[in-house]
């Protein structure tokens, strides 16, 4: 049997077991209900949760764009000037081991319990491991590609539209992996926490009032968008990066800085 | 008739001239002269290799002839003109292996200079042709370099070398990365193409055989600060072949730079 065939049928037997255990009474529908009941709880107030999940893509939205956006820019500055990154990299390295939720009780006081203090949280927390991971894509570009290009008469524009940003596409990607990853972490986190409206608000609505029908629901939404997220990270990954397959040099630089920048979430 | 008093006679085409070329490097700590003083003249089609040790400016002597770096003092001319920029209608440059881009087809790495200057697709298409079968690698077009051999590799990279037909070829110790055997295929094949297209090629590397073997002219340089200690005419007869390495003529000529490369070392 294959390793896919065997994942798949992991997943299938997880699934089917989640339905079985609490249906034959073996774990009490408080701890886990049923799957065909979550499912039912999420489809009764399909209002809601339609609403709920509308609220945070618009949130993952924007702080996806400001943390990609953000973290490829500043990473390409700090990845290609020597001075910035003297400036910079000491400082980010130091944030590594702070906890970034304890910013977020102060952007509520900044900015209220609304969408934008959870756009701010989330943008910083994804924002980090794009950035460094731009900036080692940047920096790892093999010297004689640059070389050659401009023994061909490359302008300086040209070499970094046609050799820098290909060459660092690979990295950038593994970056936008974490980064983006995180960034659901971190608004589904921050609704939990303080807000008033999302799927993480919701989740911790109904288990204020024990009722984990709706809570697993929620948790279902929150699976299928992280799924979700993976799966077009993967699919940009086939389209734009069909070299990676000669060079690893780009993916081991993401894997170095990726460890060191996955923190708890809170 | 045009009066030809004011008209400057042009040198030929792939002609290199390098007048008292001296390099300083500056470091925080002190210069370093990475050449002193050097004079050569490379007539047009000759095939010409430069050797000596580590740290000799054999490789930015090379650099400079491209346009890619510049000296601190003294000419240098490819065809009659100075070179203060890369121009690949003039020079083409060949690196070591791992030059070509890795996310583009053999056929795009070969257009890459021609697109750089917006030459239409089915030009770009049919000069990358011919100068891929020039190389021997018809048929291996869409490949991506991690599809190739380090040899195909290599033939990649002469073939983008030649696409926009300069005058001029340099290479840059092209077949280091290379294993024995496809060293000496590759020299042949080098030879081939030269003989096939005329070129001037100017020729690094620290493989002692290499350089007699493929050369017309064979100079010798010494480090710190780099300087030319010997200029060999190798008078082998053409085509080169591999019974030659252990001919007498062969020896003797490898002797002599083996000696000044000892001295220096």
């Amino acid at each position: 049997m294959s390793a896919a065939t065997l994942r798949r049928l992991i997943v299938i037997v997880l699934i089917a077991l989640w339905e079985i255990l609490p249906r034959a009474g073996l774990i009490p529908e408080l701890f886990l209900p049923s799957l065909s009941s979550t499912l039912a709880a999420g489809w009764n107030e399909a209002g809601e949760y339609g609403h709920a999940l509308a609220v945070t893509l618009y949130e993952v939205a924007i702080s996806m764009a400001f943390a990609c956006g953000g973290g490829i820019l500043l990473g390409a500055i700090v990845g290609s000037l020597p001075r910035p990154r003297i400036l910079i990299m000491p400082m980010v390295s130091s944030l590594y081991a702070v906890p970034l939720v304890i910013l977020y009780p102060v952007f509520t006081v900044w900015l209220g319990i609304g969408s934008e203090s959870k756009i701010a949280f989330a943008s910083i927390y994804g924002f980090l491991p794009t950035m460094l991971a731009t900036a080692a894509g940047i920096q790892t570009i093999d010297p004689q590609l640059l070389l050659a290009a401009r023994s061909m008469g490359a302008t300086l524009s040209q070499r970094l539209v046609r050799v820098i940003i290909p060459a660092a596409i690979p990295t950038v990607l593994s970056g936008l992996r974490v980064g983006g990853a995180l960034v659901i972490v971190g608004v589904v986190v921050s609704e939990m926490l303080i807000s008033s409206a999302g799927i993480g608000y919701l989740i911790s609505r109904y288990r204020t009032i024990l009722d984990s029908p709706h809570v697993f629901a929620g948790v279902l939404l929150v699976l299928a968008m992280a799924i979700a997220f993976n799966a077009a990270i993967k699919w940009i990954e086939r389209k734009a990066a069909i070299w990676q397959t000669g060079t690893r040099a780009g993916q081991t630089a993401a894997e170095e800085i990726a460890p060191s920048t996955l923190q708890p979430a809170t | 008739m045009q009066p030809l008093a004011n008209i400057t006679p042009l040198k030929p085409a792939g002609a290199i001239e390098v007048r008292n070329v001296g390099q300083i490097f500056k470091t925080t700590t002190q210069d370093v002269v990475a050449l002193d003083n050097v004079s050569l003249d490379v007539k047009p089609g000759r095939f010409v290799v430069l050797v000596g040790p580590s740290g000799c400016g054999k490789s930015t002597l090379l650099m400079m002839m491209a346009g890619l770096r510049q000296q601190t003092s003294g000419t240098i001319t490819i065809s009659g003109a100075p070179i203060p920029e890369p121009d690949p209608n003039r020079v083409g440059v060949v690196f070591q292996e791992a030059s070509l881009f890795p996310w583009l087809t053999a056929e795009e790495n070969v257009e890459f200079p021609l697109a750089l200057r917006r030459v239409k697709k089915d030009e770009r298409r049919a000069k990358a042709q011919d100068a891929l079968k020039l190389v021997g690698l018809d048929g291996f077009g869409k490949r991506h370099p991690h599809e190739l051999s380090g040899g195909m590799k290599q033939r990649v990279s002469i073939a983008r070398g030649l696409v926009q037909d300069p005058p001029v070829l340099l290479m840059d110790e092209p077949f280091a990365a290379l294993d024995e055997q496809t060293r000496m295929t590759m020299g042949d094949e080098l030879l081939r193409i030269w003989a096939a297209t005329g070129k001037t090629v100017v020729f690094v590397t620290h493989s002692l055989t290499e350089a007699v073997y493929l050369a017309d002219e064979v100079i010798v340089m010494s480090p710190r600060p780099g300087r030319i200690v010997d200029h060999l005419q190798v008078s082998l007869p053409r085509p080169r072949t591999y019974e030659m390495l252990s001919g007498d003529a062969f020896g003797s000529l490898r002797d002599r730079i083996w000696r000044h490369i000892r001295k220096s070392a």
